[in-house]
């Protein structure tokens, strides 16, 4: 489940524990482990609140959708020197 | 130094283990990621030999990268580790294995830059870890790792196919 990977992704950036983000919006910390561990999902609405409480934004757009085999099967024409600096460059926290 | 908990360097990572001279796996979402998969993680996991040496040069490592977490032995099947470089976790037994002789024979050399090559776990590993902790939420990576794996194998014989 995406949102699970996002709230920890951004409560990690954040560098905050579960129950610091809890105390953040006003839940309780077993909720936002239940998030995190993907046995429920927030809403969106919720979803863009709790990484707004970690400094950052989720924009919502509409983009041309690509099939996600598609874009796996780019993936994996790229090195895995590639590859990790892919992956470093999507996870870099935002300057400032 | 400051602790920078959003910090992730990888290379520093494998390169303090390299330094020590540590024998390890890379398997879990880093090592899914150096094979193909399309994942987002900020720490690594590794699967060290148990060998006694190993053990304690892994904790010297552990100290030159400044670990926060539980103390270093056999008994406990992951340990989970703060570091300067990111988050370590360190897990003896992987689901579905038997830990690192088992993953080494089919594990292969990533040349990452920087000079960094650590021994990553084969796709066929890691779709075997996913599919042992039987978790829900994990099926998607593992139909990537299957889709992989795939991939892997029809690059296999096209490229025998030009062999011929």
């Amino acid at each position: 489940m995406r949102s699970a990977a996002l709230i920890r992704e951004a409560r990690l950036r954040a560098g905050l524990t579960q129950t610091e983000l809890a105390e953040r919006t006003g839940r309780d910390r077993s909720v936002i482990a239940r998030w995190e561990q993907a046995v429920v999902a927030p809403s969106v609405d919720t979803l863009v609140e709790l990484v707004r409480a970690c400094g950052f934004d989720l924009p919502l757009e509409l983009v041309p959708y690509e099939r996600a085999d598609a874009r796996l099967d780019k993936n994996v024409m790229l090195s895995p020197e590639r590859r990790v600096r892919r992956l470093l460059s999507t996870t870099e926290p935002a300057d400032g | 130094m400051a602790e920078d908990p959003t910090r992730f360097d990888p290379y520093g990572l494998f390169e303090t283990l390299d330094r020590h001279r540590i024998s390890y796996i890379v398997v879990g979402a880093f090592a899914r990621v150096v094979q193909g998969a399309e994942e987002l993680t900020r720490g690594v996991d590794i699967v060290p030999s148990t060998h006694p040496e190993n053990l304690r040069r892994l904790g010297q490592a552990l100290e030159d990268l400044n670990a926060r977490g539980p103390t270093l032995d056999q008994a406990t099947p992951v340990h989970e580790f703060a570091t300067d470089c990111g988050q370590l976790k360190v897990v003896v037994e992987p689901a579905g294995t038997r830990g690192y002789d088992d993953l080494r024979r089919a594990a292969t050399r990533e040349p990452l830059g920087r000079g960094v090559r650590p021994s990553v776990a084969s796709t066929g590993d890691l779709a075997r870890m996913l599919a042992a902790l039987g978790r829900e939420h994990d099926l998607p990576k593992l139909q990537m790792m299957r889709r992989v794996m795939e991939l892997e194998r029809g690059e296999l014989q096209r490229s025998r196919a030009i062999e011929r």
